[in-house]
């Protein structure tokens, strides 16, 4: 019996001792060893680049195409001119309808998307300046942050209006997190202040590496001043004058120019140089775009890619509203409708429309299936159309708008403008606007900025609100915004949803 | 024992090796071979004896090398030199021991394998009768007694012991069951007795010749449940607990756990979702529990909890486990049952005991299956001619439905590009006629092994368990190849310590073919759309595909999908235990356990160079995936068992537990191969390296429970449970929970009042209510987590470390309570059994990846919100029809009936869950889309018109009537969670011979069957169902499938009313005949169990669904049951088999 007392007490303190093992609240403490948390993050130079490197990332998430389109189609199709053969993607066909609503898929990923990056852009410049670094490489990186949340912001208030306006870092306990609206002119006025403040960040003019740079960030504030002259905040001549300056200030750069080829904006060799100021970044084989399967027609075997979905192509009616002789429209510029066959190159296919060429990667469509090539946000056409536009609005037909327009129009093989009314020059350079940047996702922007929609048989421009589209559907008033995604407007019951919708 | 026992040593008996014998020898010498026999075979044994004046010992020898049984004496007892003439001629074992004890004044008694001798004078041991030992009375004897003692069947039982009251004088019937005993006068009373019988007092009175029948006692013979942390009778428990136990898995050899639990336990909803080898299954017990990702059951195996989770294709831990090593399964599902599993009992506990070693000698045991699968159903699609047709008529109604595309020229007649020698002949007539589902599904082959070898005694066991299956799937290149092994081993090694321990290994290699949540193009679809125009390989042996045909929509074809998409799995289990059960004192044991349970699990992955959609892209893909999965835990309690005053008695426990489950995986990846002969075994063949990834987690739990069963005279039982979990996924201020539960049952049957109500034979109500929770959450999501971004500068990938989670450190438990009564009856003794439950679980604090907006930079957020409700009956039936002695017919029936709502959501908002909603008010599950309403017609043109649709175009309800189609028009259309489940199996047997029909029903569930958007809605791309020949023409308005037309003229595609069908079905589960040989028969070959069975699997099945089987879901969305996207079909499977023992 002896032996078995030993026995018990043996067992009762290895009990005890379990126990007391088991009390420490050690074993209940597991650190996540595959991922930083906020606790343990910001203190080297490196985690200021690593968190701003994290903001471009969203850029590229609105992009892209598959048999369901892509959200970036959504821009292009509410301007009427663009056309699918992809059956099975209704968000796009719901928008070129114009019976879209606010479930669509495409309207929660732009929102989505760019709200994360928003939030990255709002942990960069909360916690880069306590980093102890070097002040003038601590000062750019805040500068791209400031730019790529002014982009963002910029692009969600366009498409959706008054929208949560979220300045910092949010965790469950922010009152952020349930955000109410802020009005648009509160919007505005921090994608100003983030750009004039990144402004003076010390960015180099132009960054061929694919970063922000000061290029970028003055081509953007035209950008953004050209809008606030019009709708929906009709700030006006203050502003196209705004407008003008900075974008005058991009040309004086001479960081820039038009490319001599059109064939340039879709070369990869030209990727982040020339024209190319500003630009969402792929790279083949690492991370490769992915619109070409959707630019290319369906199933009709032009392409190396398997996946042949047809998913945008352009109106035949905004196609051949194009001027006699515009090299834009010449095949295989902007647009082609035909193309050699995969299973035999001699052999030319008549494609039946126009597809887009402008984004078209010969090299990936032909032999590699993975395309190098970058999407343009911001190129030095536009800051010169925009500089024609505005200087035209603040000071009427002046050499330089002249100037900025005809340089276009040149390399189009058209005749220079001259001697027009500020209003003939006006609606010149709106028309230039929609056949130079076409499919880029700026002439939706440009009718809602402007309320001005592009009469393809009239090549005038009527009111935005009351425009009949090409095939039938007439826009309303409530084509002015898209409606903000369902889940979001259940998720925050502080959000209103726009009219119409 | 005080006084000291001598045992002779065991001998071993040698036998004539059979055949099989000689064979198993070889694999496994040294092993004691011997029979199965309790002690009333062993008396009916014959013998024998002829010994004349020799040493009693000596005629001791000669018994034990006849029979298998070793005898045990004190030295004093049978003294070496007693010398005793025996003589017996092929006589019953009882009759010559009954010669030989009564010569001797002997006693003798069977504990298992031995025959205990004991002098008469001393106290015999009285096994059954109950109260204390009787009293040393030296009474004169009057006169004898002799008679019969039979059982219930009117058998002679032998061995039955037969004293008389307050004396230890008596006897013990020969071998057929009779006995003569001398009693002191007319007043005796003898008391018969017998080990699993229900002891009988007879008064002699004046009576000479006595007939006794002697009654079962079900309660000795009712079966042992395993719970959680211990066992009990049935008849004990509080709880509603269901029990399979190994030999009905028999019945229905299948390569997983989860098949072979189907239909086996009510409220158990186990759907086998796909039908390729090891299949996928869904298990639910008693509903959906919780919107969080975890609804499957916590399983259990000898006490070690399987924690891994997100295997690769949506496999568990159990698929791992060999089902042949089960010997019973328990379902535990109400709180009473489930609570001792406290944070991790909400969605139900499997536990699976598995086999042990042998407590009667040395057995071998043989188990083999050979069978053939074949395809049930096939689904109707498009030959040759009707493809060509089709593509005609699409053609025709391009200009109708594309004007702007037809002026442009965009259509070409598909008549002038039917021009390819290969597939044409010159007239532009196809020269092939492919039956894409001839050519996929063949007759898939399985051969199953299992060989085990067990032995001990009582007190010390051991079993060695080994198994092989190869089974081929249905589908071209799916295959499943397992080989698993496990010992255990039990030892009494002092009266005071119990140890024991398994350790068991399982190598599964799978090729699989279903990806889950595939919806590209995979060989499971590639059977419906193959274009029927082409071969599987030409003559020169290139693959056929539907490339080969100018503007198909060109995925290979799916023998060539099967051949060269590699999708393996390598999974190696190891799971292991070893416990020590010390007594401490009388009724208390410390029982510990240490388990571990680890998976390393790896996929490998090739897509070749030329599939289309799959790899042509990338130029070939590989992967390899790599995942290891440890978990381990300790527990130690304490178990008290006492009695007082003979009606009270109270079993407790007490216990504390740690687990540790961590996990790491990685992957490496590569394209761009130059060929496609390196697979995916040389990544660094490839071109392009993709960027590597590995994650690793971990979590503890720290748990304390306890138990206290009490009862009261054996009719009132009342259970008390608890358990305090804490967990290190939750922050630090609510990592603690606390689950409680309690349970009251009532015997009625053994109250006084029921004596009178023969006809109730069982009566017994019992009900539950508690606490449990579920903490399945992925770890960390107190914390604010950082993740990896990737950006492209410079055309380089760099890094970005950005937001990634948003944290939640008031994290807590999710709870559900659970209330459950239940009602056990039994009639006619116990012909006819009955058990009815009710229950309401109310699941609350839901653990949701709820969503937040997304303003804030996150979409989700793990959050304790919302609460859901499971209502439910379940009633299960057991009759045995007819009973005689060579004709048996029992029937056992049950059903289920779920009902499941979602009582609150954040906010209410609706959360979309792959191609389901939850939504307020609804049940989980649900399918989402647009009202089908046919087509529109040539009168309702203007109409159309205004939704922008043409006559011949699909019809949508405008629900809101607004004037347009739009999302706004989407409503609940389905769902695929059933009403009611069950099973209906009848069992006949004659002599030897069985037959049985199991049958399963589901009916309440709908299948949203996706396949139809591309090979219904759309057509002249890929092949088609054959229903588009029904198709919108002028003169067949009433239809629902839109007008042909080709894709890019644009076409309606959704989840609508159209794709929802009835997935309601019964299906003839398995047709089983078997034969047991008679043991007259085999003994001659030594075997001591011999069974041979033939079954037809899924040997019907009737659903109005079009599909192959609504027992399907090709998503690994949580809530997605009975949606069919290309799903694999579950075979008609022919078996034989043969069960051998020796």
């Amino acid at each position: 019996m002896n032996a078995t007392v030993k026995y018990i007490s043996r067992w009762l303190i290895s009990g005890a001792l379990l126990v007391s093992a088991g009390s420490c609240s050690e074993f209940l403490e597991e650190p996540d060893r595959s991922n930083f948390t906020l606790e343990n993050y910001f203190t080297k130079p490196e985690h200021a680049e690593s968190v701003v490197n994290s903001i471009y990332e969203n850029l590229r998430n609105v992009l892209g195409g598959g048999f369901g389109g892509a959200p970036w189609m959504m821009l292009e199709f509410a301007t009427g001119l663009a056309n699918t053969e992809l059956g099975q993607a209704q968000n796009s066909i719901f928008v070129r309808n114009l019976v879209n609503n606010s479930d669509n898929g495409y309207g929660a990923t732009y929102w989505t998307n760019h709200y994360r990056g928003i939030a990255n852009a709002n942990l960069a410049i909360a916690k880069i300046p306590g980093i102890t670094m070097n002040e003038a490489a601590k000062k750019r990186y805040l500068g791209e942050a400031r730019f790529l949340r002014a982009l963002y912001y910029y692009e969600l208030v366009r498409i959706f209006g008054s929208i949560p306006l979220i300045k910092d870092p949010v965790d469950l306990k922010s009152p952020d997190l349930y955000a109410p609206q802020a009005s648009v002119e509160e919007i505005y006025k921090l994608i100003e202040a983030d750009l004039i403040e990144a402004e003076a960040s010390g960015l180099p003019n132009a960054d061929v590496t694919g970063r922000a740079s000061m290029g970028a960030v003055k081509s953007l504030l035209s950008s953004v001043y050209l809008t606030m002259a019009g709708y929906p905040l009709q700030k006006g001549a203050e502003y196209y004058k705004k407008a003008a300056d900075k974008a005058q200030e991009v040309v004086q750069m001479k960081s820039f120019s038009l490319f001599p080829s059109y064939d340039d904006l879709h070369n990869p060799a030209k990727k982040n140089t020339g024209e190319n100021i500003f630009m969402v970044q792929f790279a083949a084989f690492v991370l490769p775009s992915n619109w070409q399967t959707s630019i290319i027609p369906y199933n009709q075997g032009i392409s190396a890619y398997t996946d042949e979905t047809g998913a945008i192509f352009a109106n035949k009616e905004f196609v051949e509203s194009y001027e006699q002789g515009d090299k834009r429209t010449a095949e295989k510029q902007f647009y082609y409708s035909s193309f050699s066959l995969r299973s035999d190159r001699t052999k030319t296919r008549n494609l039946g429309g126009y597809y887009l060429y402008k984004h078209f990667d010969n090299t990936a469509q032909l032999s590699t299936t993975s395309s190098d090539l970058n999407w343009t946000v911001l190129r030095y056409a536009e800051v010169l159309l925009t500089l024609a536009e505005a200087s035209n609005e603040a000071n009427g037909p002046t050499a330089v708008a002249y100037d900025a327009v005809n340089a276009v129009r040149k390399r189009a093989e058209l005749p220079e403008l001259k001697g027009l009314s500020k209003e003939e020059l006006r609606e010149a350079i709106w028309r230039e606007r929609w056949y130079e940047l076409s499919f880029e996702n700026k002439t939706w922007y440009d009718m809602v900025r402007l309320r001005k929609a592009f009469n393809v048989t009239t090549k005038k421009f009527e009111n935005y609100v009351g425009h009949k589209f090409s095939y039938g559907p007439t826009l309303k008033d409530r084509e002015l915004l898209f409606p903000i995604p369902t889940a979001e407007i259940r998720n925050n019951s502080k959000l209103k949803q726009n009219p119409g919708y | 024992m005080k006084t000291k026992v001598r045992f002779k040593p065991l001998v071993y008996h040698l036998m004539k090796l059979s055949l099989i014998q000689c064979l198993l020898a070889v694999i496994f010498t040294g092993v004691s071979l011997a029979n199965e026999v309790n002690a009333q075979e062993i008396l009916k044994q014959k013998v024998s004896v002829r010994v004349e004046n020799q040493g009693v010992r000596q005629a001791l020898t000669v018994i034990e090398k006849q029979v298998k049984i070793r005898f045990a004496y004190r030295p004093t007892a049978l003294p070496a030199d007693r010398k005793i003439t025996l003589i017996a001629s092929n006589e019953p074992l009882a009759e010559v021991l009954g010669k030989l004890t009564r010569s001797l004044r002997l006693r003798y008694e069977i504990i298992g394998q031995q025959i205990i001798l004991t002098p008469e004078k001393e106290a015999a041991p009285v096994r059954a009768s109950s109260g204390a030992l009787p009293r040393e009375v030296n009474i004169p004897l009057a006169r004898k007694v002799a008679g019969i003692v039979n059982d219930e069947a009117g058998t002679g039982l032998p061995g039955v012991s037969v004293v008389v009251k307050g004396t230890t004088r008596g006897t013990t019937t020969n071998a057929d069951g009779r006995f003569d005993v001398e009693v002191p006068n007319d007043n005796a009373t003898l008391v018969f007795s017998y080990l699993g019988y229900v002891t009988q007092e007879i008064m002699v009175g004046n009576q000479v010749q006595l007939t006794v029948a002697l009654k079962v006692d079900a309660k000795s013979l009712e079966e042992v449940i395993v719970v959680g942390y211990g066992v009990q009778r049935k008849s004990d428990l509080t709880g509603s607990v269901g029990t399979v136990k190994g030999e009905a898995l028999q019945e229905r050899p299948s390569a997983s756990l989860n098949q072979a639990l189907s239909g086996r336990i009510t409220g158990v909803n186990v759907s086998v979702n796909s039908g390729r080898p090891g299949g996928r299954a869904n298990i639910r017990i008693r509903g959906n529990t919780s919107v969080s990702v975890a609804n499957n059951p916590l399983y259990v195996i000898d006490g070690v909890i399987l924690n891994a989770t997100g295997l690769a294709n949506g496999s568990t831990p159990m698929d791992y486990i060999n089902p042949n090593d089960i010997a019973s399964i328990e379902v535990l599902k109400d709180a009473s049952a489930t609570a001792i599993y406290g944070a991790r009992g909400a969605n139900g506990v499997i536990l699976v005991s598995t086999k042990r070693g042998s407590k009667d000698g040395g057995r071998v045991s043989y188990d083999t299956d050979f069978s053939v699968g074949v395809l049930p159903r096939k689904i109707p699609l498009l030959n040759s001619e009707e493809f060509l047709r089709v593509e005609d008529v699409a053609y025709e109604n391009a200009k109708k439905y594309d004007p702007v595309g037809w002026a442009g020229g965009k259509y070409v007649d598909p008549k002038t590009k039917r021009t390819n020698p290969l597939l044409f002949d010159s007239n532009g007539r196809p020269l092939y006629n492919t039956d894409w589902q001839d050519e996929s599904f063949r007759k898939a082959l399985t051969q199953n092994h299992q060989l085990s070898f067990t032995g001990g005694n009582s007190k010390d066991n051991f079993g060695v368990y080994l198994g092989y299956r190869n089974e081929d799937g249905l589908m071209t290149g799916s295959w499943l190849k397992r080989f698993s092994g496990r010992f255990v081993v039990d030892s009494q090694i002092k009266k005071w310590l119990k140890i024991g321990g398994a350790l068991s290994y399982n190598d599964q290699n799978e090729s699989q073919v279903d990806p889950l949540d595939a919806g590209g193009i995979i060989a499971m679809r590639q059977v419906l759309e193959a274009l029927p125009i082409i071969p599987v390989r030409y003559p020169d042996g290139r693959w056929g595909g539907n490339e080969d045909y100018p503007g198909m929509e060109g995925g290979g074809n799916p023998v060539h999908v099967a051949t060269e998409r590699l999708y393996y799995l390598k999974t190696q289990t190891m799971l292991g235990n070893i416990y020590t059960n010390i007594t401490l004192a009388k009724g208390l044991e410390l029982r510990t356990t240490l388990g571990t349970n680890v998976i390393n699990q790896r996929n490998d992955y090739y897509g070749g160079r030329t599939l289309n959609y799959i790899s042509r892209n990338q130029g070939g893909d590989a992967y390899i995936t790599n995942e290891r999965h440890n978990s381990w835990q300790f527990e130690n309690y304490l178990t008290y068992n006492t009695k007082f005053n003979s009606i009270h008695s109270v079993n407790a426990l007490l216990g504390l537990a740690w687990q540790h489950v961590d996990r790491f995986s990685s992957q490496a990846r590569a394209q761009r191969f130059q060929d496609d002969y390196f697979q995916f075994n040389n990544l660094g063949a490839g071109a392009v390296a993709v960027a590597p990834t590995s994650s690793t987690s971990a979590y503890g739990l720290n748990s304390y429970f306890g138990r206290i069963n009490y009862s009261l005279k054996e009719k009132y039982l009342l259970t008390f449970t608890g358990r305090i979990d804490g967990s290190s996924k939750f922050g630090s201020s609510n990592r603690y929970a606390v689950f409680p539960s309690a349970a009251l049952a009532w015997r009625v049957i053994d109250e006084d009042f029921m004596k009178g109500l023969p006809v109730i034979s069982n009566l017994k109500l019992r009900t539950s209510y508690g606490l449990t929770g579920n903490s399945e959450i992925t770890a960390y999501q107190a914390l604010a987590g950082l993740g990896n971004y990737s950006v492209i500068f410079n055309n380089t990938r760099q890094i970005g470390i950005g937001v990634n989670r948003l944290a939640n450190p008031d994290l807590r438990w999710e709870k559900t309570a659970q209330v459950d009564a239940g009602i056990e009856v039994g009639l006619f003794n116990n012909r006819l059994n009955l058990e009815f439950d009710v229950y309401r679980k109310l699941t609350s604090d839901m653990l949701l990846s709820a969503p937040v907006p997304s303003s804030s930079g996150y979409t989700t957020v793990s959050q304790n919100i919302g609460s859901m409700e499971n209502r439910g009956i379940e009633l299960g039936i057991n009759s045995v029809n007819v009973a005689t002695p060579n004709f048996n017919w029992s029937t056992a029936f049950n059903i289920s009936i779920n009902r499941n709502k979602v009582i609150a959501l954040t906010g209410g908002a609706d959360i979309f869950s792959g191609s389901t909603i939850i939504r307020e008010g609804q049940p989980v599950g649900s399918f989402f889309g647009f009202v089908h309403q046919g087509t529109w017609s040539l009168a309702e043109e203007s109409e159309a018109a205004r939704y922008l649709k043409k006559p011949g175009d699909i019809k949508y309800q405008d629900v809101n009537q607004d004037g347009v189609i739009n999302d706004n028009d989407r409503v609940i259309i389905g769902k695929g969670i059933p009403d009611g489940f069950g099973t209906l199996t009848n069992t006949f047997s004659h002599k030897n011979l069985e037959l049985m029909v199991d049958l399963q029903f589901m009916y309440g569930n709908d299948v949203l069957f996706r396949s139809k958007h591309s090979a219904e809605d759309r057509t002249g791309i890929a092949n088609s169902f054959k229903t588009v020949l029904n198709a919108w023409t002028p003169e067949r308005q009433n239809t629902n499938i839109a007008q042909t037309r080709p894709v890019s003229a644009g076409y309606n595609t959704n989840n609508d009313t159209d794709r929802v069908q009835d997935g309601s079905f019964i299906r003839g589960r398995n047709l089983l005949l078997s034969y047991r040989f008679p043991t007259k028969m085999i003994e001659k070959i030594h075997l001591s169990r011999l069974r041979a069975f033939a079954s037809v699997q899924n040997f019907f099945l009737r659903t109005k669904f079009q599909g192959y089987d609504p027992e399907v879901s090709t998503s690994g969305s949580a809530f997605d049951q009975g949606v069919d996207l290309y799903a694999y079909p579950k075979p008609r499977v022919f078996m034989v088999g043969l069960n051998i023992g020796l």
